[in-house]
This record gives C-alpha cells, structure tokens and sequence, in this order.
C-alpha cells in the first residue's frame, strides 16, 4: 500500500484512470452516463424569453426518467436550460448558480446573462469538453432580454432564438419557419410549445412533457407540463385488490398504550 | 515552464522528457525507489496513458499566476511581482501540521480565491478526506528530510 504525504487535493480524482484503462483493455465494460437526449428551446419575443424543454432523460434506449426538469434557477433574473449528460448540466447549472450568488452579494447589482455565460464558458473551456453540459441561458437584465447558449467546449452563441440537444433539429425547423421579430408574449408561448412537441414527437430522445419559463423584466413564471401531449388513458377498471382477498387462519392483536418498560436488569 | 511565457492555458503537447521516467519523487536517501515505504514499483503501471486532462488541470492555476505575473512585471517592473510572491509567502507559512487541513483565508484574499467557488471546494474536500495519515513522515517529505 502506498502512503499518502500530502493531503489530497480538492476536484477531479483521477487516480483510478490508469486502473481503469488496463481493466478496458482486458475486455471489462464500463457503465456510461444518463444522458438528457434532450430538445430545449429559448426565444426572444417583445419584452423578454421564453425557454422551453421536453421532460425525458435517457440512458442509452433507457427511459430513465419521465418528467425531469431541464429548466433550472441560475439567478432571480436568468435561467438555464441543459442537454448532455445529466449530471454534468445539473452540477453546471449548480456551481455557477452559486458563483452568481457570491458575485451578487459582492457587487450587490443584479446579475447579467453575459455574466453568467462567460463563467460556464470559461469553466467549460477549462475541462475541454468532458463537462459535456450544453446549456441554453436566458434571462432579463439592464440590457434587456438576453439569450445565449454555450457548447461543451465552450463557444458561444448569441442568437434571437436557439436550440440545444438531440431533438434540435426537429425544433428548429419549427422556429426557422415561425419565429419573427416582436413576437407578442402568447404567440411566442405557443411558438416554443409547437418547437419542443416538434422534438418530443420526432425524437426519440426526447418526450413527454413541456415545459415552459417565461422571463420578463421583474417577473419570471414557470410552468411545469403547460402541454402534456402524451398523458396516459386512465385505466378503465381499478385493479386494487379488495378488502379480504386474502384468507387469514387466525387473528391475534395486542393494543399497545404506552410502549413496554426495557429491560436494564 | 517558461517563466517568462504569456500562456494563458497550459500548453497541450506535453513537455519535453515527459516519455522518460523517474524515481526522483519515489527515492529514499540511498537514491533508490523507496519499497519498504511505498511497495513495489510497477513499469506497467507507469506506461500507461494518464487521462487528457490530468495534465492540463494540474498545471491550470500554476499557468493563470504565471501569466499574471508576467503581465506585472512586464507593466509595472520586476518588483511588483517579487511583491506580490513575497506577500504569498509569508501569508502561506502560518499552516497547520501537514495531515490537517489549512483554511490559508488570507492566501485566498491574496489569490482572489475568496468570494468564488470551483469544483475543488466541495468535490473530494481534502477536510472530508477519511484516508489514516502519518504525520512524521508528511513533516519529513514536507521538510525534505530522508532517511
């Protein structure tokens, strides 16, 4: 066994990599990430965003979950949507979430989208591409609504409408087709729900419901499922079992008041 | 690295002499691999691949203080930065024994480190590390002493 000298530092650990590696070459399989096969969309409309994002995350051809949310807190004013593997958008979203938190109380202004964007660039930058976290940011602030995306080695775009995950190119038929400038609150509503049914029909990584955030100058509204387009039919019979299905031999109970005393003899 | 050198990332060739291998970390006072200490060497083991990026975060913060650093002296002269490394210096001797962690909150105003947030301060947080530590042999390899 070796012997550690010096604490272990914070951050990745990649002292079993090496190990690893020898395993795969001797045939081992390793398990792969829960992916959100994701369809997110963001758009600007007339006086802020609408972001909005199917409900399935996958693992491999894996429903893993049904109804996760891939719209997520980033500051009072801003809002993230993820693809890519779950666990790295979540933490993503996350560690720069409470970075924005710090620098809020620091500067005590509210936060900008830019701000926030350039950390996730710069994060994602670091670690060339293995966060593979592609994020959609979008959100209001002095310079009005914003709305941007990273990849996961950190470019940017900055555009009046984006798509992100594997259900993108169904989506942006949609908008490429419909988006205009000046969108009224509603139709830019409807526009983000037909992008994101667009990728929950036609995608199969992508499903069940949308979700839609919408950010305006002092006001944000989240609506979980605002279409649930693949409810499922109520079961026509109920298959409880009745009372008495089962057959008892005998019955004994015992009414307990006030618990036994325990033995300490 | 260069001293000099206005990399704002480490570089992603690896250096030179990196194919070569040393028992200079491993060595006991003798000059040989340590295997009462550290067991058995493994050439196996060393030849393979380290992941892409262990490297490259390694060496991240160290690239970042260079740049600036340079940057300084380039701007201001040589005193800025033998300023700044001093003032380090001092603030980075009052630690703790080396098997208990060090907060060091004054090297991380001096750093910028304090009102931010990264993957190293609440993933694997070296104050939550369980692994049994010998302080006499942390105080020598901290100290260089070998016996």
């Amino acid at each position: 066994m070796t012997q550690r000298l010096e604490l272990p530092k914070g951050g990745f650990n990649f002292e079993n990599y090496q190990r690893n590696v020898a395993l795969e070459q001797q045939g081992l399989k390793l398990p792969t990430p829960t992916k959100t096969g994701t369809t997110v969309v963001g758009i600007i409309f007339k006086d802020g965003v609408v972001l909005g994002a199917d409900t399935r995350s996958t693992a491999g051809s894996i429903v893993q979950d049904k109804n996760c949310d891939k719209i997520r807190y980033m500051a009072p004013n801003v809002y993230c949507c993820g693809a890519g593997t779950a666990a790295d958008t979540q933490f993503t979203n996350s560690l720069i979430c409470s970075q924005l938190e710090l620098h809020r109380l620091a500067t005590g202004r509210e936060t900008r989208v830019c701000t926030a964007l350039t950390l996730v660039k710069q994060m994602l930058f670091k670690y060339q591409g293995h966060v593979s976290a592609a994020l959609i940011l979008g959100g209001y602030d002095v310079t009005g609504p914003r709305l941007l995306a990273v990849a996961p080695h950190g470019s940017t775009d900055k555009l009046p409408y984006l798509v992100m995950g594997s259900g993108s190119y169904a989506a942006i038929a949609i908008l490429e087709n419909r988006w205009k400038k000046d969108l009224e609150r509603q139709e830019a509503i409807d526009l983000v729900q037909e992008a994101i049914e667009a990728g929950i029909f036609n995608d199969l990584g992508s499903g069940s419901d949308v979700n839609i955030t919408i950010i305006e100058k002092g006001k944000v509204d989240n609506i979980k499922g605002y279409a649930r387009p693949n409810r499922r039919e109520p079961k026509c019979r109920s298959y409880k079992f009745a009372r008495g299905s089962t057959a008892t031999l005998n019955l004994s109970a015992v009414t307990v008041t006030e618990g036994d005393a325990m033995d300490t003899s | 690295m260069a001293t000099q050198s206005l990399r704002v990332v480490p570089s992603s060739h690896p250096g030179e002499g990196s194919s070569s291998k040393s028992i200079a970390s491993t060595a006991n006072s003798f000059g040989v691999h340590d295997t009462f200490r550290l067991g058995t060497r493994s050439i196996a083991n060393e030849l393979l691949p380290s992941h892409p990026l262990e490297r490259r975060l390694d060496q991240w913060n160290q690239t970042q203080i260079n740049l600036k650093l340079t940057m300084e002296r380039r701007i201001y002269g040589i005193h800025a930065p033998i300023r700044h490394l001093m003032e380090r210096n001092i603030v980075s001797k009052v630690q703790r024994a080396p098997i208990l962690p060090s907060s060091n909150l004054a090297l991380d105003i001096l750093m910028g480190k304090d009102e931010t947030i990264e993957f190293d301060d609440f993933l694997n947080d070296p104050e939550l590390s369980i692994e049994p530590m010998d302080l006499h042999a942390s105080m020598e390899h901290k100290l260089g002493i070998k016996f």
